[in-house]
């Protein structure tokens, strides 16, 4: 994993009250966004992508590290916001949520930054782009960083592909 | 111990894909087959006006079909341990159940198609 935030609490306080949380930090079609951290396991350099079949566009396709195969997620087509561009020099962090793991593909990696808990915030009340997908905004000295919640993102990926049958390419 | 399996490797457009040899029937020209039996624009995508045709069962119906391809680039003998399922979030998503998984040459992924399946999903489409 890349940068580490430097600080235990990242607006300068003291060390009162509840403890930081720790997130890892990817910027994403011009945002800063978050998956706790311990869901985060690497970060890796994509591959040469292999597209798959009918496949949904946050698909972008799979490649293989170490030897793995591994499905490359793109939060900014689950999110209806454009594609994050892809380019061999493109990193993404690879998350386990229960049985999936997948390489979520970014613009630029942060690495882990600590949010005093008391410092993030509720997701905002709308629903739709990756508000949906949120759960919390936290701050720090470089802004607002928006908190992933990544079983509700899988599961809504796995809810808005289409079931079985036909499609193509 | 694992075995060895071996792959028809074809290309269907730009792309290159394997298949189990022993979902094959035979490999023919188009122009040998009626066209109720040609399959097209399946999830592997459109050819290039493919002449080759791989013929395979088709289970549902008692007959044959016959997938249009680009090329047929021949059979490879593919250790076990190169052949991966698809990952478990791929299938999830995946709008076809035709990917049985991925064959690695190089480490790089190639898509391992069950043919049956492909060909049932395609004239299921169609009906």
């Amino acid at each position: 994993m890349s940068a580490v935030s430097e600080g235990r609490d990242p607006h300068g306080g003291s060390s009162s009250g509840p403890p930081d949380a720790w997130y890892f930090c990817l910027r994403i079609l011009g945002g800063r966004y978050a998956f706790e951290a311990p869901l985060v396991t690497e970060v890796v350099r994509l591959g040469p992508l292999t597209r798959l079949p009918a496949a949904p566009a946050f698909l972008p396709g799979v490649f293989t590290h170490r030897g793995e195969v591994l499905p490359v997620l793109d939060l900014g087509q689950l999110a209806g916001q454009g594609s994050v561009t892809i380019r061999p020099s493109t990193r993404a962090a690879v998350v386990h949520c229960g049985p999936w793991k997948v390489a979520v593909v970014s613009d630029a990696v942060e690495g882990l930054v600590a949010l005093p808990r008391r410092a993030i915030d509720p997701p905002p009340a709308e629903s739709s782009g990756m508000a949906e997908f949120l759960s919390g905004v936290g701050r720090d000295r470089g802004g607002a960083i928006a908190l992933l919640d990544l079983p509700r993102l899988m599961e809504t990926a796995r809810a808005r592909a289409v079931p079985t049958g036909g499609g193509t390419a | 111990m694992a075995h060895d399996s071996e792959l028809l490797m074809f290309q269907v457009g730009a792309r290159v894909f394997a298949s189990a040899v022993e979902d094959v029937i035979r490999i023919g020209h188009v122009r040998d087959v009626s066209p109720e039996e040609l399959v097209e624009g399946t999830s592997l995508g459109n050819s290039f006006g493919g002449e080759r045709g791989i013929v395979v069962a088709d289970h549902a119906n008692g007959t044959e079909a016959t997938l249009v391809v680009d090329q047929v680039l021949g059979v490879r003998r593919v250790p076990a341990a190169e052949i991966r399922p698809l990952p478990a979030f791929a299938a999830a998503v995946l709008r076809t159940a035709a990917v049985a998984g991925l064959v690695l040459f190089d480490e790089v992924p190639t898509l391992l198609v069950d043919l049956p399946t492909l060909i049932r999903e395609r004239r299921t489409a169609a009906a």
